[in-house]
């Protein structure tokens, strides 16, 4: 299916949502209804339902975040007057502006706003507490009934103070509430309206679903203009305005726009962009509302970049940029990683995310698919969708576990929650991977896009760019240029690009003693030398061995570095006497393996590295470990 | 069937713009060609005025996998402008069609033989068109050769129903139609373990009008018969064809 048709059915499916606020980090958001947008309010009022003012207050920040019933013009209003349906701002809200602010210039906002409401409320969808609220409006006492709750501050002459100052502070005493959550002057608040029924649980308004249905229906019906749409293919009200922040409030790209005049983007064939395409007004909310929410929800953004993923049915999907650890907890939160923390073996760690990932998928249906979306702006009027794809649940959990499975090696660089380093054998994350290619200190657009890049590689099985696996393996030869965990992360995640990389050669973490092959010997040689030489020197000693301070020249002219590391081996060699007999033997037998052509100064392939990271395990782990 | 062809048409990109994504100018591909398209490929191949090309039947091949690029579109009014648009990639289609005579085009009944514009067909396709083959936009070159429809292996063999939505079907054109008006046409496919089975552009039943449009002519101002070529050339010299 499209990508709207997709949204369009997220929307549906979660429809229950609608109007629930959900915490993430300190962000609060919610599935919004069509017809409606959120707003930042600053002045809440309450009155009851004969219309008569009850209380106001100052809206604090955490609290501020409002559902408000919204037009086509108003949610895309710039300079000149579109009002909202119900809450708005006090030039459209308050009758009584002119008289404590000043003559406006332009025709009466708030002339505008009373005659929407009124329609509203004389439909035949108008709902009690809309009316109520119609009804207080009308007195048109509005910032006299704040002034007198103290909730807006007037000076002598009954105006409003736009700017606070220090001064006015050492006059009052004190510094009224709506200073502190105003960024602009005090006209420029926002109101939201409250009805208090007594004896009764009273809904918020903002927050009833009676309220949003009313206007939703009234609004609709308002809707004129009908067209087939391109989704739906039904005949229904369309629009033309699609909204922008998608990304974030106040992001002003719109994935669908048309205002082309000299371009060829879809002119030629047509003329205007309403032949093009035409998409219904219901449809056009839904679909951008569930992004929307979504994008709030589980979206991962970098630089303005978004990577979604979700399922229609339920919405929570495993992401395929997470490495195996995060996967793991996320799929089973009852698998403790920490039986496996201290596992080596590839297999076993493995045989835990096959389980989590099977236990996972038994629950799937038969419609359940998962869509990936990338979006992001090239210029900042216009969204563009830089990937799609809808692929079967089932799918897509097989691919996210081939990956994992394949791309997998044994790495240390995760911390559990008490601080104590994890070991995990798995895929590692896509930003992690970047990280390891380009450096720790790489710009956030060039994470995005390696992001980006890798992403098909792990759900379409393509091949990973060689550019990234070079300039990792490069990375991973020259340990004296990071630090040495920074060095660790990035040879650990090397050897899993390495490993899918040589997908059919089967590269695993334990050691392969009968691969013969040059770089895995040569890169074997190294690591013993490495180890030996750590061995000899005392624990205080963090200095790098001299097989990692030469590694660089190592893995370019093997042969003759490797001459200059065996001569500054002698002395650790000696140091650990009979101790250090089993690796001058081990040494012995790798180079032997060596055949004589082979044992030249051609540079070295990366699987030098795999083979430098399987001995080192093996020694420190193995059992002929003396 | 003597006016039926299969062919294989492929190509490193593809885009099939979805209409939603066109407007604005951040074109993200459809993920399977429009019958539109394939009929436009079925055009380059090969065309003539007294036929128009059907599309029974499309084969996806390869998996649907997608990849952006950042493009500078050309701005007529000078100036610089960054997109990005989305491409289907490493896209393989195999397609079955067949053609009928144009029955608004009475002026061009003489040409109507039927086995003679299937044996040019089966020639263009085996010479990979008459004319450069695109997928969906100009800067997606593409690659046909005839092949047997559903031999070889596909990725979707066996992979069940895919619901595409609504999506486009093509456009009703003045001179195909017999109507002074440009319509677009809307279905909702579903893609068989990899097979699309296009209904008749007659059958589609969502149909949307767009504009006034009336049909190009064609006379003997801006026709010229190969006959009189013949002679023109034989009289002055040049080639001759027959000989």
């Amino acid at each position: 299916m499209g990508w709207m048709n997709d949204l369009l059915e997220t929307y549906e499916n979660n429809v229950n949502q609608v109007g629930k606020f959900e915490q993430k980090g300190d962000k609060e958001f919610t599935l919004i209804p069509i017809a409606h947008t959120t707003q930042y309010a600053q002045i809440e009022v309450t009155v009851d339902v004969n219309g008569d003012f009850l209380q106001a207050k100052v809206v604090d920040k955490d609290n501020a975040n409002t559902v408000i019933p919204c037009t086509e013009s108003s949610s895309s209003r710039t300079s000149a007057p579109a009002p909202h349906p119900l809450h708005d701002k006090l030039i459209y809200v308050a009758g009584d502006f002119e008289k404590y602010v000043g003559k406006l210039k332009k025709s009466s906002p708030h002339n505008n706003y009373i005659d929407q409401l009124k329609k509203w409320c004389d439909s035949d969808y108008a709902n009690y507490k809309v009316k109520a609220i119609y009804q207080y409006i009308q007195k048109g006492t509005l910032i006299r009934d704040l002034i007198s709750a103290s909730v807006l501050v007037g000076d002598k002459n009954n105006v409003l103070i736009t700017k606070w100052s220090k001064e006015l502070e050492k006059n009052l005493g004190y510094k009224p509430a709506i200073f502190e959550v105003l960024s602009e002057t005090q006209d420029k608040a926002f109101v939201r309206f409250d009805v208090h029924q007594p004896n009764t649980i009273n809904k918020k308004v903002w927050k009833d679903k009676k309220v949003y249905d009313s206007f939703i229906s009234f609004y609709k019906n308002r809707l004129e203009k009908e067209d087939t749409c391109y989704i739906t293919g039904e005949v229904t009200p369309k629009t033309e305005t699609h909204l922008s922040g998608l990304r974030r409030s106040g992001d002003k790209a719109k994935l669908i726009s048309a205002n082309d005049t000299s371009g060829f983007t879809f002119r030629g064939r047509f003329n205007k962009g309403g032949e093009a395409v035409s998409i219904s007004y219901d449809v056009s909310q839904k679909a951008h509302n569930a992004l929307k929410w979504l994008i709030l929800k589980q979206g991962k953004s970098i630089d303005g970049r978004v990577f979604l993923v979700w399922g229609n049915e339920n919405t929570d999907a495993p992401s395929p940029q997470d490495d195996a650890l995060t996967l793991l907890s996320q799929l089973d939160p009852n698998l403790t990683v920490s039986n496996s923390l201290q596992v080596n073996t590839h297999e076993i760690f493995a045989d835990d995310v096959n389980k989590a990932i099977d236990g996972y998928k038994r629950e799937l249906s038969y419609n359940s698919n998962i869509i990936i979306m990338i979006f992001d702006a090239a210029t900042p009027g216009r969204l563009s969708i830089k990937y799609y794809q809808n692929l079967k649940e089932s799918e897509y959990i097989k691919r996210i576990q081939k990956w994992h499975n394949t791309c997998s090696w044994l790495h240390r660089y995760r911390k559990s929650n008490e601080g104590k380093h994890i070991k995990f054998c798995g895929a590692p994350a896509t930003r992690d991977i970047a990280n390891a290619a380009f450096g720790f200190k790489s710009s956030d657009k060039l994470i995005k896009e390696t992001m980006e890049r890798m992403l098909p590689c792990v759900i379409e099985g393509r091949k990973i760019p060689i550019d990234i696996i070079r300039s990792a393996i490069y990375r991973a030869s020259n340990p004296v240029s990071m630090e040495k965990w920074q060095w660790e992360k990035t040879l650990s995640i090397t050897c899993a690009l390495l490993k899918k990389h040589y997908e059919k050669e089967g590269y695993e973490v334990a050691l392969d003693e009968k691969n013969k092959s040059r770089d895995y010997l040569f890169g074997r040689l190294l690591a013993v030398a490495d180890v030996l030489e750590r061995r000899a020197l005392s624990k205080e000693e963090g200095r790098p061995t001299s097989a990692l301070r030469y590694m660089n020249a190592f893995a370019r002219h093997p042969a003759r570095t490797w001459k200059t590391i065996q001569t500054n081996l002698q002395p650790y060699q000696a140091k650990l006497g009979n101790k250090g007999i089993y690796y001058n033997r081990l040494i012995d037998e790798i180079a032997s393996n060596i055949s004589l052509e082979d044992f030249n100064n051609r540079a070295l392939g990366g699987v030098y590295l795999l083979g430098f990271y399987s001995q080192r395990h093996e020694l420190y782990n193995g059992k002929n470990d003396v | 069937m003597r006016n039926q062809v299969e062919f294989e048409v492929y190509g490193k990109y593809a885009l099939f713009t979805d209409p939603a994504t066109k407007v604005g100018g951040e074109k993200l591909s459809y993920q399977v060609p429009t019958y539109q398209a394939l009929k436009g490929i079925m055009e380059s191949i090969y065309w003539k005025p007294t036929i128009i090309w059907i599309i029974d039947e499309v084969r996806i091949m390869n998996a649907i996998k997608m990849e952006a690029k950042g493009v500078r579109p050309i701005e007529y009014k000078g100036g610089n402008t960054l997109a990005s648009y989305t491409y289907l990639k490493d896209v393989r289609y195999q397609v079955r069609a067949h053609f009928v005579f144009n029955r608004h085009r009475p002026d061009l009944d003489y040409d109507r033989n039927e086995h003679k514009h299937h044996k040019i067909a089966k020639r263009s396709i085996k010479a990979g068109g008459r004319r450069d083959v695109f997928l969906g936009t100009r800067e997606c070159v593409a690659y046909v050769e005839p092949c047997k429809f559903g031999e070889s292996e596909g990725f979707y063999d066996g992979y069940g129903d895919i619901h595409l939505g609504t999506m486009i079907h093509g456009l009703n054109y003045p001179d195909e139609t017999g109507l002074d008006m440009l319509e677009t046409r809307l279905w909702n496919p579903i893609m068989r373990d990899g097979y699309i089975s296009f209904i008749k552009p007659a059958d589609c039943e969502i149909v949307r009008p767009i504009k006034k449009l009336r049909p190009k002519g064609f006379s003997k101002d801006n026709l010229e018969p190969a006959e009189e070529l013949d002679k023109e050339l034989s009289r002055e010299g040049g080639i001759r064809w027959d000989g």
